[in-house]
């Protein structure tokens, strides 16, 4: 469903994506883990088109998106959340939502009529904000809500695309870990046809939604396979006591 | 016409002596702009009070009193207006700033007309600069080259201050990134305030070495706004490099479209701006990589 | 997002049923005055459009209104079509200009955008200056007032043209008021709140910057038509980008991004403008002193005043949260 092939970039001297090559399949939840400055936003950012590869390719569903915009492969169905929240400040919950929707359905550019009044979007708003437990703030603004609250509507925009894909960039960054808990819980109860990419830095989460693990250091993957494998790696420790010791 | 080399010479020192000119205009504007995001459409104005103060103090000084004094006069003006407006003003966001500052023209060009009168004042070119000079086969007024004199030197001057002085390195700094400047432990407010002073000082020479050369109207400050902010905005804002390239630009683009091409000299600079931020939205040489 | 609240309908309905009234008596000088009220409402409801509700602040929607104005006179004196298909071509051509800029600025935000709206209003306003084709410095003159003498109606008459005016200002005000509901809008609202956002969602952002300043565009078109049939009289000073920031001072005193705000502001301007022009030549000095004052007390202009307070008295439904954090 979605692939890189040896995805290089650098910063000037510092090679921050070295030769990335994964392959998602449909309905894959897969989970990113490396130590800060590993390159996973970096790697997000290449994936949806808001940074341009050095090298190497992306395939999106079969076709190559290397050279798409962002918005026409977010059109193609790839998605994404941010860690810092990039939502539609003066505007209520339901309208966040509804404007990804209504964006998504192609309505973004209509005059005709009112997109957040037609059904589609309504069913839309309806459904994201059960699968992200956002159905009593539909009407409350965004600078009016808590941070976690928040923090479920960055992804619940990304999820009223429909996408086929949705790339998540620590959803519960900064969220306690009661609600980070919660989260975890609608992730799993997401439809099981989407695949999932996620960065996250709880392992122990981390491990508690994914199929399957990719780690990062340096821009390399270093780790790329079954969670269990990576639970008992040397590797893995290795390098997140390392970085953990030095921050 | 155009095989002569004369005709080259001329327009070349033309295409100079106008872009000197804006160059002294447009460094204040754009530092302003690259220190504290602050967008000064009232610059012009400062510009056309130092033409007025130089025409005025010419009549009782001479021409020299008021190439001295009118710079302090609209620095000491401008000292009033950071206190004021601008630095309240500095956070609001550039649509504030524009409005703001857009008032202070309506204000500026009714004070100039109150105190001074709706009439042009004319003032003469002081007796040492008078006179034409032959420079490879063609006459050429002593002044004019003095204004690029003086625009080079004034380059000079503002390049060995930024690139080799402490308060240079902070500027720089500041320019690149705003906490830095902070966090290096520089008193930002003071800076500010003394980089919004000599800018304004700057605007304020301008106007008094462009007294001579052009007649001293109260709209004059609205006339050289647009050009001004064209200069800044081809160049990159915040950069002096970019002041430097987007003078010449335009006052090559002006000085020659309007012998070479006459049917479209106006529109060609506006062209020339619409194609920079098409293809560069930050302008050719911006502050910031 | 763009609503239409009781507050707004309601000053909607006293603003028209007013203006109306006021047209039915007031003597000649006081028509004069509805009119040119009027041509500058319609300006501003095509600024407040763009600026106040995209965050796309134009310092070229004089240039877009002179466009408009010149074309109609060209139009329908030089080409000698009748009035309403030389308004109609005049609306268009703004309007493609407008699209062109708008296409051409998508990219800049901020002070790059003001900066590049300035520029290309300055190109316009050079080309109609130098241009002997439109009169260069001393304009055109003889622009024709539509002609319906066939169903009674005299448009020489100053009480007709008012009246006129007035219901191109509430067709435009349901322009632009339809385009903020319509899926164009709801995008155009994103874009200023949050831009970046919204092309990852899938939006063609340039292409909805760039139809929203059409729209503006040929409403600020029409009010140029109107602007030389009012006076039959345009000058390259039309152009001006101080027409511009004119416009955006009276949205600003109006209140940015009400679109009934502007309204209030433009009624307000032509009065104080009147009023202090008859005691001080200075008049622009006052006025700039107001701008001064209402942008430094942060206040959302006239409208944004009476909102807040009117919000502030009648207590709003509370929204039901659930207190999940808890």
């Amino acid at each position: 469903m979605l692939e890189t092939r040896n995805l290089s970039k650098s910063f000037g001297p510092i090679q921050v994506t070295r030769d990335v090559s994964l392959k998602l399949e449909k309905g894959e939840r897969r989970v990113i883990l490396g130590p800060n400055g590993a390159g996973k936003t970096t790697l997000f950012n290449q994936l949806v088109g808001e940074l341009r590869p050095d090298r190497g390719s992306i395939h999106l569903d079969g076709a190559d998106v290397t050279g798409l915009r962002v918005a026409d492969r977010a059109r193609r169905g790839l998605s994404r959340s941010y860690q810092k929240n990039t939502l539609f400040d003066g505007l209520t919950i339901g309208e966040n939502l509804g404007l990804a929707a209504a964006v998504a359905l192609g309505k973004g550019q209509g005059l005709w009529s009112d997109p957040l009044q037609s059904a589609e979007v309504r069913e839309t708003v309806r459904e994201v904000a059960a699968q992200v437990d956002l159905a009593p703030y539909l009407g409350a603004r965004v600078d009016a809500v808590s941070y976690g609250i928040r923090r479920q509507l960055e992804v619940g925009i990304a999820l009223a695309t429909r996408p086929k894909v949705i790339l998540m960039d620590e959803p519960t960054s900064g969220v306690g870990p009661e609600m980070s808990k919660g989260f975890h819980r609608l992730l799993k109860g997401l439809p099981r046809d989407l695949t999932i990419l996620i960065i996250e830095h709880d392992m122990d989460l981390a491990f508690d939604v994914a199929d399957t693990i990719t780690v990062l250091n340096y821009g390399e993957v270093v780790f790329d396979g079954l969670p269990e494998a990576a639970r008992g790696s040397q590797l893995l420790k290795d390098i997140y006591l390392g970085a953990w010791e030095d921050a | 016409m155009t095989t002569d080399l004369g005709f080259w010479v001329l327009q070349t020192l033309n295409a100079l002596q106008l872009s000197m000119l804006l160059f002294l205009l447009s460094v204040g504007l754009t530092v302003i702009f690259g220190l504290m995001h602050f967008v000064n459409l009232a610059h012009g104005s400062l510009y056309a009070f130092g033409a007025y103060v130089a025409a005025t103090l010419a009549e009782t000084l001479g021409y020299w009193g008021g190439f001295v004094l009118a710079p302090l006069a609209v620095a000491a003006l401008g000292a009033v207006l950071y206190f004021t407006l601008i630095r309240s003003q500095r956070r609001a966001g550039p649509m504030a700033q524009v409005l703001v500052t857009f008032g202070l023209i309506f204000v500026a060009v009714d004070a100039t007309r109150l105190i001074w009168g709706d009439l042009p004042i004319g003032i003469a070119v002081p007796a040492l600069l008078d006179g034409q000079i032959a420079l490879l086969g063609v006459e050429y007024p002593v002044y004019r080259l003095f204004i690029i004199a003086l625009g080079l030197a004034v380059l000079a001057v503002l390049t060995l201050i930024l690139t080799r002085t402490q308060i240079g390195a902070m500027i720089r700094a500041g320019v690149d990134n705003d906490q830095m400047a902070a966090c290096l432990g520089i008193n930002v407010e003071r800076m500010f305030f003394l980089v919004f002073v000599v800018g304004c000082a700057l605007a304020g020479l301008a106007g008094a070495v462009a007294a001579p050369v052009l007649s001293v109207t109260p709209d004059m400050g609205l006339q050289i706004l647009i050009p001004t902010l064209i200069v800044i905005v081809i160049g990159g804002l915040g950069s002096l490099k970019g002041a430097v390239a987007g003078a010449l630009i335009f006052g090559f683009v002006q000085t020659f479209g309007a012998v070479l091409l006459p049917t479209l000299s106006s529109v060609l600079i506006y062209a020339l701006l619409a194609a920079v931020l098409v293809t560069r939205p930050e302008g050719l040489l911006p502050a910031k990589g | 997002m763009f609503t239409h609240t009781p507050l707004r309908l309601t000053t909607l309905a006293l603003l028209a049923a007013g203006s109306l009234s006021y047209a039915y008596i007031a003597g000649f000088f006081g028509l004069e005055i509805l009119a040119e009220i009027a041509i500058l409402a319609i300006l501003v409801i095509a600024l407040d459009l763009v600026a106040g509700f995209g965050g796309m602040v134009s310092l070229c929607h004089g240039a877009l209104l002179g466009v408009g104005a010149y074309a109609f006179t060209v139009a329908a004196t030089e080409a000698g079509l009748p009035a309403l298909p030389a308004m109609l071509l005049s609306v268009a051509l703004s309007s493609v200009l407008a699209f062109a800029i708008g296409a051409v600025c998508a990219r800049s935000t901020g002070i790059y955008f003001i900066m590049a709206t300035l520029a290309f209003g300055q190109m316009a306003y050079s080309f109609v200056f130098q241009s002997p084709l439109f009169g260069g410095d001393d304009g055109l003159s003889g622009a024709p007032r539509p002609d319906l003498t066939a169903i009674g109606i005299d448009f020489t008459d100053s009480r007709a043209f008012a009246v006129y005016t007035i219901l191109l200002v509430a067709l435009s005000y349901l322009i632009a008021s339809a385009t903020l509901r319509s899926g164009l809008g709801r995008s155009l609202v994103g874009i200023h709140h949050n831009e970046k956002r919204l092309r990852a969602l899938g939006l063609t952002v340039w292409r909805a910057k760039a139809t929203a300043f059409a729209i503006s565009g040929a409403l600020a078109g029409l009010a140029g038509c109107l602007a030389a049939q009012h006076t039959q009289y345009v000058s390259p000073g039309l152009l001006s980008w101080t027409v511009s920031g004119e416009a955006l001072v009276v949205v600003i005193l109006g209140g940015l991004g009400t679109l009934v705000g502007p309204l209030l502001g433009a009624i307000l301007f032509v009065v104080l403008k009147h009023e202090i022009s008859a005691i001080t030549p200075y008049w622009h000095a006052i006025v700039g002193l107001i701008l001064i004052a209402v942008v430094m007390s942060r206040a959302k202009g006239v409208f944004g005043f009476i909102e807040a307070r009117w919000e502030a008295r009648s207590p709003k439904p509370v929204v039901k949260e659930a207190k999940a954090d808890a």
